[in-house]
């Protein structure tokens, strides 16, 4: 099966791979995996006060296509709101790197990517603020 | 699906003896030959092509632990269906990481005892997840299985889950050790 350009395109050149200090309380950790075909994916984003993401970094194993659609998520993400990055549906992404039906679960993966790394800020966040409130 | 177990004429059960399921294998081909039906009529000879290529899937089905499994639970009428199966954990997928991590790094160095050890590590793991899974399998075993409560199958899914991502790792692993050769 041959590959879109698009996918060959984030695949030599992915953008945003590496990692985040997931101690970081700014940083959001989402790890994924899809038990279908062992790919595993990994999402981090730096988020700033004002709820914008600023850095977005991922580590993928998988196929071509699985990387190239967490490499185009994270530049999408990037300089985004999280609420604004939650809304990136997989369709999007799939569309853009024209993938084949086949690879469709690459993009879900993606998606759920995005919404695991924000879900993990979101409870870090909640977790933080409870603890400056202090006790009642 | 058709009952591979029943194609094969085997007992339907998850720890199957590979070299026996071979020779049922080999015996039914011989009897399915072409050549034996030579002389026979179209439509015999048809037949016979259809049970071969019925015995054939049925092989590669059950040389596959996964499609195994997957061949018990469809006698039950029970299915997992593809890509609907439950997120496998964090700490699990953490684990997955860092073995392919290790793995490309092992591979990059090329040191290939490194590489040999963390296949004989994740085929232990895997061994350990093909346990879990008989036990997990075993209600369903047998020719005359009860209805099982959907609860005596809980954990199954994530079992077979787990075997995959082994799976993967293990022809990655192989991947690296040809290209060391």
């Amino acid at each position: 099966m041959a590959y879109s350009e698009k996918v060959i395109e984030h695949y030599e050149n992915p953008r945003n791979v590496g990692v985040l200090d997931k101690e970081d309380p700014s940083v959001g950790t989402g790890l994924v995996g899809a038990p279908a075909c062992g790919d595993v994916m990994r999402l981090q984003i730096r988020v700033n006060d004002a709820g914008v993401i600023e850095d977005a970094k991922f580590k993928t194993f998988g196929c071509g296509s699985a990387i190239a659609s967490s490499s185009l998520a994270t530049e999408w993400i990037k300089g985004k709101s999280i609420d604004e990055a939650a809304t990136v549906k997989n369709s999007q992404i799939a569309e853009e790197l024209n993938l084949p039906p086949v690879k469709i679960h690459c993009s879900v993966l993606a998606e759920d990517a995005i919404k695991s790394a924000i879900e993990d800020y979101k409870k870090k966040r909640a977790a933080r603020l409870s603890l400056e409130k202090g006790p009642e | 699906m058709s009952d591979p177990f029943e194609i094969l004429g085997l007992e339907p059960r998850f720890k199957l003896d590979l070299g026996a399921l071979e020779a049922r294998h080999r015996e039914l081909s011989r009897a399915l030959h072409p050549d034996r039906y030579a002389g026979g009529g179209a439509a015999e000879r048809r037949q016979a092509l259809s049970r071969a290529i019925e015995v054939n899937d049925a092989l590669r089905v059950l040389k596959d632990p996964v499609r195994r499994a997957q061949a018990l639970l469809a006698r039950s009428g029970l299915s997992l269906e593809e890509g609907r199966e439950p997120q496998a954990a964090p700490a699990f997928l953490m684990d997955v990481l860092e073995l392919r991590e290790e793995l490309s790094v092992a591979g990059r160095a090329k040191d290939g005892a490194a590489v040999r050890r963390l296949g004989e590590s994740i085929a232990a793991r895997e061994s350990q997840v093909l346990e879990a899974l008989a036990l997990g399998l075993a209600p369903l075993e047998g020719r005359d299985t009860a209805p099982t409560e959907p609860g005596a199958l809980r954990g199954v899914s994530e079992k077979l889950g787990e075997l995959r991502f082994f799976q993967r790792l293990l022809s990655e692993v192989r991947a690296i050790e040809d290209e060391l050769l």
